[in-house]
């Protein structure tokens, strides 16, 4: 009868493990390296980057035809594969205009390809 | 030939063919050990590698300088800093790139970090493998203490990725530097608690002690490395030898344990957790002033034509780099030679002669062994008498037949 009891009793027990990502949080540096993207802003799609990325996880892709930015003659910018990406941060210091945006988050798991399209183009403002 | 009538028939008994690995839980790495045991006991060991074979060195030709320092140091998830900071020192010597001094504390600060964590796994792996599961759970507890350590100085729990040619990638500020030192002060009891369990632990000291002893000239002769070298009393270690960045200004010493066994072996590694730590301790109070970050964006593109050789000490014993380069954005030949490759390629002779049940253990701490007792039966046709002898005294021509 001991067993049943046992069992009964850690149905409704809290589990011992640490409830990520639900219920806990895993704090971590401010300058932790994580999730990071392009300032449209700032970008003058030189390319650089996507040359120098040891996991080529950076492509460069066309800016939509409605924005045309004096900066970006070329009118390309840097798509990140974060499934592709080590993390190593080489593109955002290699970049001679410091154009990346750097985040300490880590939480990027995902069962689909996710990329810094949306993010990027963001960065202007214009949705 | 001319034909004679048998008078003695040698009856070997079946041995048994038992795969450890490549995948195994006793084993965490991909590498199969083929034991072959007579009854309880290893007649013959195997070692076959290749399971993981990533083509890194052909990779790290095809791709620059700067792309491989990347590379380098995901060769090893473990030891990554010393694999980056082996690589980095190589093409130092190369292009003639000399790091400041904080650069050089703060490599050496990041790579200790790395040898304290990699030895409690260690020892950790080797509790577990003994039977001892909670005592594995609370030194992977206490070594998240060292990843959190890590994660303030380098931005990553496990990929260091601070080692830039000429310098480091990022600097370390008072705040940093009290965090990480509160974290040191917390995990000092914790360490000398566990090298205090291990040394005086009735189970753990059974387990361990005894087996696998290995003499100062066995381990010279299969030329392992490490804390297998230090552990049978051979005062060798690459940080001592060579005072790379800032070793030859940080006071510490070799540890070395006369024993030979898996005992002393993790004893040595429990020390040595213990030295690191007051190495770490040492820099963060001595930490030179000056530049340690070096702009990536103002270094060289391409590398002078020369070679180059570099060794540090990584957790597991001695690590090396040498690159060819024929001038080029590209390396011609980088060749990496792990310690990890000399210490189980040449462990093979350690396990004859223990049990099963012993392979796991001296495969975690990488022992050796002493005598093959593989036995044979002899039976005497014409008396009609059955006598046990050892299969090596056959080989030595010792029995009468």
């Amino acid at each position: 009868m001991s067993i049943i009891k046992e069992v009964i009793k850690n149905f409704f027990s809290k589990p011992s493990t640490i409830e990520y990502p639900r219920k806990a949080e895993i704090p971590v540096e401010k300058d932790f390296r994580g999730e990071f993207y392009a300032d449209l802003k700032k970008c003058t799609g030189c390319t650089l980057c996507a040359l120098e990325c040891p996991a080529r996880a950076i492509e460069m892709k066309k800016l939509p035809e409605n924005i045309k930015l004096k900066h970006n003659p070329r009118g390309l910018y840097p798509v990140v594969n974060y499934m592709t990406c080590v993390y190593c941060y080489r593109c955002v210091r290699v970049c001679p205009v410091d154009a990346f945006i750097t985040t300490p988050n880590y939480k990027l798991s995902s069962v689909k390809e996710v990329y810094s399209e949306e993010k990027t183009l963001k960065t202007l403002g214009m949705g | 030939m001319a034909e004679r009538e048998a008078t003695t028939v040698i009856k070997i008994p079946i041995t048994l063919d038992i795969p450890i690995g490549p995948q195994h839980p006793a084993i965490h790495e991909p590498v199969m050990l083929k034991i072959y045991a007579d009854g309880e006991e290893v007649v013959h060991a195997e070692v076959n590698t290749g399971y993981n074979h990533r083509g890194i060195e052909k990779l790290m030709e095809k791709n620059s300088f700067y792309k491989d320092k990347f590379i380098s140091s995901r060769v090893c998830g473990i030891c990554n800093a010393v694999h980056e900071n082996c690589y980095t020192r190589a093409v130092e010597y190369l292009a003639g790139l000399e790091p400041s001094p904080r650069a050089k504390y703060i490599r050496v600060l990041a790579m200790e970090l790395e040898r304290i964590h990699s030895h409690m796994l260690i020892n950790a792996i080797m509790a577990e493998v003994i039977g001892f599961d909670t005592l594995f759970m609370y030194i992977m507890r206490d070594r998240e203490l060292v990843m959190k350590a890590k994660e303030i100085l380098t931005g990553n729990r496990v990929e260091a990725e601070i080692h830039m040619f000429g310098g480091v990638r990022r600097d370390i500020d008072d705040v940093k530097k009290d965090k990480i030192m509160d974290i040191l002060k917390k995990l000092e009891p914790r360490l000398k608690y566990y090298r205090k369990l291990f040394e005086e632990d009735p189970t753990i000291n059974s387990r361990l002690a005894e087996i696998g002893i290995l003499k100062p000239e066995t381990v010279l002769g299969y030329s392992l490395l490490g804390p297998i070298l230090r552990g049978s009393g051979i005062k060798s270690d690459v940080r001592a030898e060579d005072k790379y960045d800032a070793y030859g200004e940080i006071p510490w010493t070799v540890i070395t344990r006369p024993e030979g066994d898996s005992l002393a072996r993790m004893l040595v590694r429990w020390d040595e957790a213990l030295e690191s730590l007051e190495i770490c301790k040492y820099i963060l109070e001595h930490l030179p002033q000056g530049p340690a970050v070096v702009d990536e964006r103002k270094l060289p593109r391409v590398f002078p034509p020369g070679e180059s050789y570099a060794r540090v000490e990584a957790p597991r014993g001695e690590l090396v780099y040498y690159i060819n380069s024929v001038g080029g954005a590209n390396p011609y030949r980088v060749k990496i030679r792990t310690p990890s490759a000399v210490n189980i390629i040449n462990s093979a002779f350690s396990y004859v002669g223990h049990s099963i049940a012993d392979v796991p253990v001296i495969l975690v701490s990488y022992d050796p062994c002493i005598s093959c007792m593989e036995r044979a039966i002899v039976l005497d046709l014409k008396n009609n008498v059955e006598k046990r002898v050892p299969l090596k005294y056959i080989a030595q021509k010792k029995v009468r037949l």
